[in-house]
């Protein structure tokens, strides 16, 4: 009997019967085999484990894509080790050859798994439900009445109080005037699956093409300052293999102001960079709030608030009293206090001598535990600069491209060291006047265009339909037969059987059946009481 | 706003007071356990266990009180935290650890509840009450009980004690819708794990035992032995003391549901959380193109709810798979909620990344 059930239950699921491995030798067959091999369940499995494992050593070692100082630190402490991890691609492991063939080899076994088995469903979707089994008391759940009516009206009966509660259902008849009605329903746990499955490889479509066709890059502004999106305005630009320098919409902004603000704690507490941006060069400006988690949409880019730090105004005149440096130069964010550093070079200070200015700057200045100045607190309550001078050739026209943020002082003499508040002039020997102005705030924006974002939304909302389809649809079967009463029979009533099948989940299914039975009982005579009721 | 510190502190005692009431409860389960297991050795082996012992049904009922005035007490902790620091209670580790452990208990209770509580809706609904179709009748979680709420105490005795964190302000990154339905669906998933992993544990042992295998101290001390007495290894004084202990656990063993009911039990917990899941890191990725521009950039957290997903699927996929049934897809599901808990706590605090909003100092 439990043979019985089980085959039962096995035939509810649509899952693919497991075909023989094909035996023999031939290229044909070995590929065949290999085929079948990928396609199987046990090797999905086995791909979704592995898949899981190589993720692993991505979140363990530093990866570039993440932290690429710490790749560098990671390589400079591990001469012999790190190389040979490099080759392997361990610092980027999602963009490894190896990581690739493991999601490429699922999504081959998904396609091969899927193509059968959406032929299987569309065919099982035209099917009639299957004949009621001979002996229905023997499913999990049925149960057995007598009625004084006609084995045609209780089989029609049924027949409509299944069709209105969506099932499909079919009225047969059998020999001596048997009738049955078998009903099937639940179909769409199995469309549920293959929609979810099919919606992963809408997914992986997305990602590729953003992958293909996108961009993004960083840009740093100071207040006042504005940026036009073009190639040459980004400070780090990283296209992707398709893209073509058209595809930059032709937006522009500039940033008005720039509000940060924090808690005592220094820790902080609101973002704010005030834009003004045109969609093109000729459209009417307008104003837009740019926050963390409020990016600005401007023709398939967005544009987001990503840092900021401060920018200060530097003015240099030499000893002939010409100014021949005044800027709001950029300095860096060294910790979330924002001790920050920063370069000012000036080639052209009048004599053979060029001067550079490295500096250390404090929005709010304290002493460290070493007893060296630091910043307690990132606003700008007690800002101090500390600045050294340096004299020599700044080796600006030797073809290698500098950074704007060091000065390697190698070659240098220094000639100086002070520290500045804002409004204060530092008068260096040779006659040349640094001033420190005043201080800006400046912001970074990244830029990113992802043409394949709303493909992965669409994969990811069927993703969700699909396994909610699949996990909490119930394939169900339900059959009804009714034997007219025999000529000698002293008890002239029709004998009722009634089963149901479901997969899983039997407890609903207990409470559904009844809500059926109760109203084909209404309809079809069914009696209140004396019914048989037996379990299997 | 600053942190209405009064509220705060108020929410900070009735978490204790919760802590100590899930805790009492745990004995009461625990006392359910046992006390049901001596009515069976006494009656020699009646199949079932613990139904007839009237002391047992009083432990049980004093510790699902218990269990419910814990839950009060919890929630309202919950409650009293977020009016105090005027946001969403779930801004931390702190935070996110009493929220998932609230869900725990609320499942287990709506489980305990289930049969209740339809009754009450076929009454309401007036829906025929006598069956008509015989089932077998599900039996009560009350089972579960001692085994939901240790995990529970442990959770947020490590919430209360080492991830504690004073009531504040969110950082700016945290401070958008989506910290409502990402990390809400986050917590419903992970809740509900929890109590899908002791439920499968739960499975694994009785499964064993229904193979008649000895329990795990058994075969463990065997083994141990072997090598040095192999002849002697059921001979030995020692062994045998060990056998009997393990006899006494079969009588634990015999008070646990079927394997297959546990099975399905589980089955039907990580049916409910999976999507949940996914919907949490989905969530995650629209959130995390706000705010950090892309939608998906492999930082430690994502990587890791993306491993543990992985973890899930494949726990799903082995149950439809022959030869993966049963055993080996329940030690698939608890390697997953292994990987969960990384995803939580060692992702937290000791891997940095993007999600280090742990609080933890």
């Amino acid at each position: 009997m439990t043979v019985v059930e089980s085959e039962q239950s096995e035939k509810l699921s649509t899952a693919p019967e497991p075909v023989a491995p094909a035996s023999g030798s031939g290229p044909l067959r070995l590929a065949l085999r290999f085929w079948r091999q990928l396609t199987s369940m046990r090797t999905a499995l086995l791909l979704l484990a592995l898949l899981a494992l190589a993720a692993i050593p991505g979140t363990v070692i530093p990866q570039r894509g993440l932290d690429p100082v710490k790749v560098d630190n990671f390589l400079a402490n591990h001469p012999h080790l790190g190389p040979l991890m490099d080759h392997l691609s361990l610092f980027d492991v999602f963009a490894a050859p190896w990581f690739a063939a493991i999601y490429l080899l699922l999504f081959v076994s998904l396609v091969g798994c899927l193509v059968p088995r959406i032929r299987l469903h569309a065919a099982a979707l035209r099917r009639r439900p299957p004949n009621a089994p001979r002996h229905l008391m023997r499913m999990p759940a049925s149960t057995q009445w007598r009625t004084e009516a006609d084995p045609d009206d209780v089989v029609s009966a049924a027949h409509e109080v299944l069709r209105r509660s969506r099932w499909r259902a079919d009225c047969r008849d059998e020999t001596d005037g048997v009738r049955t009605v078998a009903a099937e329903k639940g179909y769409f746990r199995e469309t549920g699956n293959l929609v979810f499955h099919v919606a992963l490889l809408v997914l992986l479509v997305g990602i590729a093409l953003s992958g293909l066709y996108g961009y993004k890059g960083t840009a740093l502004v100071t207040q006042g300052g504005g940026f036009a999106n073009a190639r040459e305005a980004y400070d780090v630009f990283e296209p992707s293999r398709l893209f073509s320098d058209s595809q930059l919409a032709p937006f522009s902004f500039t940033l008005r102001k720039f509000s940060a603000t924090y808690q005592r704690s220094g820790e902080p507490a609101s973002f704010d960079a005030y834009i003004n941006y045109k969609k093109s060069p000729t459209a009417a400006a307008a104003p837009f709030d740019v926050r963390v988690n409020h990016p600005l949409d401007v023709d398939g880019a967005k544009v987001f608030l990503v840092g900021h730090g401060y920018s200060l105004i530097i003015r240099v005149s030499n000893a002939a009293g010409r100014t021949v440096y005044d800027q709001a130069t950029p300095f860096l964010p060294d910790d979330s206090l924002f001790s920050s550093h920063g370069v000012v070079k000036v080639p052209d200070l009048g004599g053979k001598a060029q001067l550079g200015l490295t500096g250390f700057f404090y929005p709010t200045a304290g002493v460290s535990p070493l007893g060296g100045l630091t910043s307690i607190y990132p606003g700008t309550e007690r800002p101090v600069l500390s600045l050294a001078a340096w004299s020599g050739n700044l080796g600006l026209d030797t073809g290698t491209p500098q950074s704007v943020y060091s000065l390697p002082v190698a070659n240098l003499k220094n000639v100086g060291v002070r520290q500045l508040t804002p409004g204060h002039t530092w008068r260096l020997k040779n006659g040349t006047r640094v001033t420190f102005v005043g201080i800006r705030q400046w912001a970074t924006f990244q830029v990113a265009h992802e043409p394949g974002k709303r493909t992965v939304l669409v994969g990811a909302v069927l993703i969700i339909a699909g396994l909610l389809a699949s996990l909490r649809v119930r394939r169900r079967r339900f059959w009804l037969r009714a034997i007219p009463a025999a000529a000698g029979d002293t008890d002239r009533r029709t004998v009722v059987t009634a089963a149901g099948l479901a997969r899983s989940d039997a407890d609903g299914f207990a409470d559904e059946l009844e809500t059926l039975l109760a109203q084909i009982g209404v309809q079809g005579g069914r009696p209140p009481s004396g019914a048989e009721g037996t379990e299997a | 706003m600053s942190p209405n510190l009064h509220l705060a502190h108020t929410s900070d005692v009735l978490l204790t007071w919760a802590v100590f009431a899930y805790a009492f409860a745990m004995f009461g389960y625990a006392a359910e356990f046992a006390a049901g297991r001596r009515v069976q050795a006494r009656g020699g082996g009646a199949e079932v266990v613990g139904r007839g012992s009237r002391r047992a049904e009083q432990f049980g009922r004093i510790a699902v009180v218990l269990t419910f005035a814990g839950w009060a007490a919890h929630l309202s902790s919950v409650l009293t935290r977020g009016f105090a620091v005027h946001r969403v209670p779930w801004g931390n580790m702190y935070e996110f650890s009493c929220m998932v452990t609230l869900v725990a208990v609320s499942i287990f209770l709506l489980l305990l509840m289930q049969q209740p509580l339809r009754r009450i809706v076929a009454i309401a609904t007036r829906r025929p009450s006598r069956t008509v179709m015989t089932w077998k009748a599900r039996e009560s979680v009350r089972y579960l009980g001692a085994f939901v709420m240790a995990p529970v105490v442990l959770y947020l005795g490590l919430a209360g004690t080492v991830l504690y964190a004073a009531p504040g302000p969110l950082v700016p990154a945290l401070n958008s819708y989506w910290i409502k339905i990402h990390v809400v669906a986050a917590i419903t998933a992970t809740g509900a794990f929890m109590v899908s992993g002791v439920v499968t544990i739960l499975y694994l042992l009785k499964e064993r035992f229904e193979r008649g295998q000895p329990p795990l101290r058994v075969s463990l001390a065997a083994r141990l032995r072997s090598p040095l007495r192999p002849q002697r290894v059921s001979l030995g004084p020692g062994t045998a003391a060990v056998v009997e202990m393990g006899a006494a656990r079969g009588g634990l063993m015999r008070a646990l549901p079927e394997a297959a009911n546990l099975d399905r039990l589980a089955y039907r917990i990580i049916t409910f959380a999976f999507p949940i899941w996914t919907f949490a890191i989905i969530a995650g990725a629209i959130w995390a193109e706000q705010a950090w521009s892309r939608y998906w950039g492999w930082d430690p957290k994502e990587t890791w709810s993306f491993i543990t997903w992985l973890g899930y699927a494949s726990y799903l996929h082995a149950r439809a798979t022959a030869g993966w049934r049963g055993r080996r897809a329940a030690s698939l599901s608890l390697l997953a909620f292994g990987f969960l808990m990384v995803d939580y706590y060692v992702v937290n605090t000791v891997i940095t990344g993007l999600h280090s909003y742990a609080g933890v100092s």
